[in-house]
């Protein structure tokens, strides 16, 4: 992290306006435009998650701009070294008021934040879904990284990642025949109506498009503009709801 | 053709070891990311229609045969006594598990591994990738 933040920021130039900063109104401006690569490589990390990047960015950048204004320049540490921890708390913070939580360990995130841009990289690419072996070879993961992101996805503790907070994700084409999905939902798979209803819109279509319509979690993904992997998490997490479901006893 | 066997506890909390091993065998058998993450979900799902079975099971098996051009076949099995039990339960087509295996899979079928009930998916490799 250390190397990163000495690679994007110009540290003397940053000192220069912290000690220009409480005479110079310009010094705030230009201390954001030289901490702006920090504040767009920390918001790409927690890209793929959901959210736009552009809207990420801001966050990230509010972060900033808390940071200057706190960092106290006697301390000793570098700005960049204070100000990396305040944006990524900005950034959690962001996706823990969108009720998305954090509870991923580190390397794991970075497994999947990987696999999830090399899939969808390979996936436009070839014209099909890759192999777990073209993942590793296109990516600095190992194959068993790979199936270890693969495994996780599934895992209890991160399907909350993408707990729906409202249509997010929906594009306005995909409301379309919306209706008539769900009749042919429910006349298929009588055996759970009743819970059928009762699944966010997104959850819906996602079952819809893969066991009505036989589309690959792929072709899902590109059609939605959401990651293969977040279709996966959906597709794994919906089926297990609908069987807990049904298997509760009627009385 | 190799073929692979593993046995866990008849327990929810041991389905992850099959699925991750299902997982494994089709990712060596160069089986595509949307496929691998199908059978995964297939197993899963045959997995909790055998721990469904009203009669108790100490074990779940998974047998995982793959021949030459890539035509995986997985049979998950429990060693529950279905011998007088009606299996498939009547009305299976009707029933969430048999819809999403069929999807999920190129064959999906009830079958019987001796005593125990049993659920066989075929999953067929696409296009071999020119690696």
């Amino acid at each position: 992290m250390a190397d990163t933040e000495e690679r994007l920021v110009d540290e003397a130039r940053s000192n220069e306006m912290f000690a220009r900063l409480p005479d110079d109104p310009s010094a705030r401006e230009e201390l954001v435009r030289i901490h702006y690569p920090l504040v767009e490589y920390l918001a790409h990390r927690f890209a793929g998650r959901g959210e736009p990047v552009d809207d990420l960015i801001q966050v990230a950048s509010i972060g900033l701009l808390k940071a200057i204004d706190r960092f106290d320049t006697e301390r000793g540490v570098k700005f960049s070294t204070y100000a990396t921890p305040t944006i990524i708390g900005e950034l959690k913070r962001h996706f823990r008021d969108k009720g998305w939580a954090m509870r991923v360990p580190r390397r794991l995130q970075e497994i999947g934040l990987q696999l999830s841009r090399v899939v969808s990289e390979l996936y436009q690419e070839l014209g099909r879904s890759p192999t777990v072996a073209e993942i590793a070879a296109h990516s600095r993961l190992s194959e068993d990284d790979v199936l270890e992101g693969m495994d996780a996805i599934h895992a209890h503790s991160i399907s909350s990642l993408d707990a729906p907070t409202d249509e997010e994700g929906q594009t306005s084409g995909s409301r379309l025949g919306a209706e008539d999905e769900t009749y042919e939902l429910l006349e298929g798979w009588a055996s759970v109506e009743p819970h059928l209803e009762d699944l966010p819109a997104r959850e819906k279509r996602i079952l819809y498009l893969r066991f009505f319509r036989g589309l690959t979690q792929s072709q899902i993904a590109d059609k939605l503009k959401i990651s293969q992997m977040h279709v996966s998490r959906l597709l794994s997490r919906t089926l297990e709801t609908l069987r807990e479901a049904v298997g509760e006893p009627e009385d | 053709m190799s073929d692979v066997t593993v046995t866990v506890p008849a327990r929810p909390d041991f389905v992850h070891v099959l699925r991750s091993v299902v997982a494994s065998v089709a990712a060596r058998a160069s089986f595509s990311f949307d496929a691998i993450d199908d059978l995964r979900l297939a197993v899963d799902e045959a997995c909790a229609q055998l721990l469904a079975f009203p009669a108790p099971a100490n074990a779940l098996h998974l047998r995982i045969a793959i021949d030459d051009v890539g035509r995986l076949e997985v049979v998950a099995s429990s060693d529950a006594d279905a011998s007088d039990a009606i299996w498939p339960p009547v009305g299976a087509e009707n029933t969430l598990t048999w819809q999403v295996l069929s999807a999920l899979a190129d064959e999906a079928r009830f079958e019987r591994a001796g005593i125990g009930p049993a659920l066989h998916i075929t999953k067929l490799r696409e296009a071999a990738p020119s690696v």
